[in-house]
C-alpha cells in the first residue's frame, strides 16, 4: 500500500474533560470538533467528512449522538459521514480511504461522552452472560487477563509498573484527571478489586469530555497552523470471536498482525520507535499489546517494564499523557491524539525529549482496540 | 421467595440451548459434514459453511479455561453470593461456555482444573448449567 508519508493529523480538538456535570454529550462531541477545526486552521466550510467513534446509549433525556446531529450542529454538510456501529476501531482507515478515493479533502473523527457525570450504565448487558452475574467490560478483560497469568505467569507485578510509569505522566498533565493522585506500588495493591484479578488501578477512568483530530494530506498540511504528525503506516486486524470462545485471550491478538502490517507500510523496525501511545483501557491491555508488537517475548514484560522503561526519564515511554488510565477515556483518540500532539512538539510539562529525559521523538506507534481485545488497529506516525 | 437475578432470554437461536437446559441436557449444534461442535448457535458451521448440522448432546465435563471474582456486586441480587466465580469452561466436545464455578472457594480455582456440569434449577422454565470441580464427586 502507498499510503506512507501522504496524509497527516493537522489538528487536534481538546474540551473540558475529567468530571463536568450538567454537559450532555453532544455538547462534548460538538465542543471537541469545533476546536479540532480551529486548531488546525480551517473552517467549517473546508469540513468535508465527519466520523464518530460509537456512542452508548444516550443518558435519559438525551438524543442519540449520531453524526447528522454533530454535523448539524457544526453547520456542516460533509460527503462523507459515518460512525462504528461497535467497538470495530476503524475510523482513521475510513477517514484515509475517503481522502485517497478523491472524496474528502479534510476528515474529523471524533468521540465525545458523559459518561462520568451522566446516569446510565455505560456498558451494554449480554442476556447470557447477565444469568451468571457476569456484566462489563472489566470482567471480560479480567477473564483475558486470569489466562495470561497461566499461561505466561504475568499479574500484578507486571501490571502495578504499567499503573504507576503511566501515573508518572499523568503528573505532568494539567488536563489529566488524576494529575494530582500519585500512584505508588502499596496504593496500587491496596486499590480495591473491581473485578479480580483487576484492580481499580488497573481499570480505564469513565470521563466526561471529548476529544477530536483533523487528517488531510501532507500536501495540503503545509498551509495549515502545525507540523503536521504524519501518517507512516496503518494496521488493522480484528479476530472478531465472542471472548468467550477466544483461544488468544493471552495473545496473539490482532496486535500482532495489525503491528506487522503497520511497521511493513512505514519501511522500520521496532528498534525506530520512540515512544508508544497504548490504546490502555486495563493495564493488561498495555502488556499484552506491547508483547504482540514484539517488544518483549512472552512473560518477559516483568523485566521489560523493570526500573522505569516507560516512565519520564525511560528508554521507551507510554501514554504520556497518562493515558486512559491516568488522563482521561476518550477510546482510541486519548493515545492518537497525544502521539499527534507530542510529534508537534505541543506537550508543554510533558513534552518527549529533553524536558522529559527522554529521546527526542521521530517515530510513535499508536494502538487502538475494541470490544474484548476483538479488534484492532496500529497507526504510526512521524514527525514532519 | 421470588427469583430476582437476570433470566435467559432464548432467542430463534439460543431456545433448542435453554430448552436442552430444563432437561439437564448440555445441547450444541454439531455440523454433519466436518464435525465441529459450534456455541453461539449458527445457522452454518464457521469452519466449512456446511448448513447440516444435528443438536448433540455434550458429556458436561471440561475444564477451567479461564476465571474471575467478583467481590462487588454490579447487580444486587449477586450481592449474597459474594465473593462469586464466573468463568470460561472448555468443555470436552470443544466449545467454552460462560458460567459461575460452584462447590468450592476462590483460592481453590485454577486454569485447567477438571471441572463437571452442576444444575442448577432457578424457575419452573430456567435451568442454568453450572460446574464443580470434577474431584468433588
Amino acid at each position: 500500500m502507498g499510503l506512507k508519508d501522504k496524509y497527516a493529523i493537522v489538528g487536534v480538538g481538546y474540551t473540558p474533560q475529567g468530571r463536568v456535570p450538567g454537559r450532555t454529550a453532544l455538547s462534548f462531541y460538538v465542543e471537541a470538533c469545533a476546536n479540532a477545526i480551529k486548531d488546525a486552521g480551517l473552517g467549517r466550510q473546508d469540513i468535508d467528512g465527519l466520523i464518530c467513534y460509537r456512542h452508548f446509549q444516550p443518558a435519559s433525556g438525551e438524543r442519540e449522538v449520531t453524526p447528522y446531529v454533530v454535523a448539524q450542529q457544526l453547520g456542516l454538510a460533509p460527503k462523507y459521514l459515518s460512525q462504528e456501529a461497535n467497538c470495530a476501531r476503524s475510523q482513521l482507515h475510513h477517514a484515509l480511504g475517503v481522502l485517497e478515493a478523491g472524496l474528502c479533502n479534510y476528515v474529523v473523527v471524533a468521540y465525545a461522552d458523559n459518561a462520568l457525570s451522566s446516569d446510565r450504565i455505560p456498558d451494554e448487558t449480554n442476556p447470557e452472560n447477565s444469568v451468571f452475574g457476569q456484566f462489563g467490560y472489566p470482567a471480560s478483560y479480567a477473564m483475558a487477563a486470569r489466562r495470561a497469568m497461566h499461561t505466561f505467569h504475568t499479574g500484578p507485578e507486571t501490571w502495578k509498573m504499567i499503573a504507576v510509569g503511566q501515573r508518572q505522566w499523568a503528573s505532568l498533565n494539567p488536563l489529566a484527571m488524576m494529575r494530582d493522585r500519585p500512584l505508588t506500588f502499596e496504593n496500587y495493591y491496596s486499590s480495591k478489586w473491581v473485578v479480580e484479578p483487576f484492580r481499580v488501578s488497573d481499570c480505564c477512568l469513565v470521563s466526561d469530555g471529548g476529544r477530536a483530530y483533523i487528517v488531510t494530506s501532507v500536501e495540503r498540511a503545509r498551509d495549515l497552523s502545525h507540523q503536521p504528525a504524519v501518517i507512516i503506516g496503518i494496521g488493522q486486524h480484528n479476530p472478531s470471536s465472542y471472548i468467550d470462545q477466544s483461544t488468544y485471550m493471552a495473545g496473539p491478538t490482532g496486535a500482532k498482525i495489525a503491528g506487522e502490517m503497520a511497521l511493513k507500510m512505514a519501511g522500520i523496525n521496532l528498534e525506530d520507535i520512540d515512544a508508544c501511545e497504548i490504546y490502555d483501557c486495563f493495564t493488561y491491555t498495555v502488556e499484552v499489546t506491547l508483547q504482540d508488537y514484539g517488544f518483549f517475548g512472552l512473560g518477559e514484560g516483568q523485566d521489560w517494564f523493570k526500573y522505569g522503561t516507560i516512565t519520564p526519564g525511560g528508554r521507551l515511554p507510554v501514554n504520556t499523557s497518562g493515558g486512559l488510565l491516568s488522563e482521561a477515556y476518550f477510546m482510541g483518540l486519548t493515545p492518537l491524539t497525544e502521539a499527534a500532539m507530542q510529534l508537534m512538539g505541543r506537550c508543554g510539562d510533558r513534552q518527549l525529549g529533553a524536558k522529559t529525559n527522554t529521546k527526542e521523538p521521530e517515530i510513535i506507534l499508536c494502538s487502538d482496540n475494541g470490544a474484548t481485545l476483538q479488534t484492532h488497529s496500529c497507526t504510526i506516525l512521524r514527525r514532519f | 421467595m421470588a427469583y430476582e437475578k437476570p433470566l435467559p432470554q432464548p432467542n430463534a437461536d439460543t431456545r433448542p440451548f435453554w430448552d436442552g437446559c430444563k432437561e439437564h441436557q448440555l445441547r450444541f449444534q454439531k455440523c454433519r459434514d466436518c464435525g465441529h461442535v459450534r456455541w453461539p448457535p449458527s445457522i452454518i458451521c464457521p469452519r466449512c459453511y456446511s448448513s447440516e448440522m444435528e443438536w448433540m448432546v455434550a458429556s458436561g465435563e471440561g475444564k477451567v479455561y479461564t476465571f474471575v471474582v467478583y467481590h462487588y456486586a454490579y447487580h444486587k441480587a449477586f450481592e449474597n453470593d459474594l465473593p462469586y466465580i464466573t468463568a470460561i469452561v472448555e468443555l470436552e466436545e470443544g466449545p467454552h461456555i460462560l458460567t459461575n464455578i460452584v462447590g468450592c472457594s476462590s483460592d481453590e480455582v485454577r486454569c485447567d482444573m477438571p471441572v463437571k456440569v452442576a444444575w442448577e434449577d432457578v424457575t419452573e422454565e430456567f435451568s442454568l448449567p453450572k460446574f464443580k470441580p470434577a474431584q468433588n464427586d
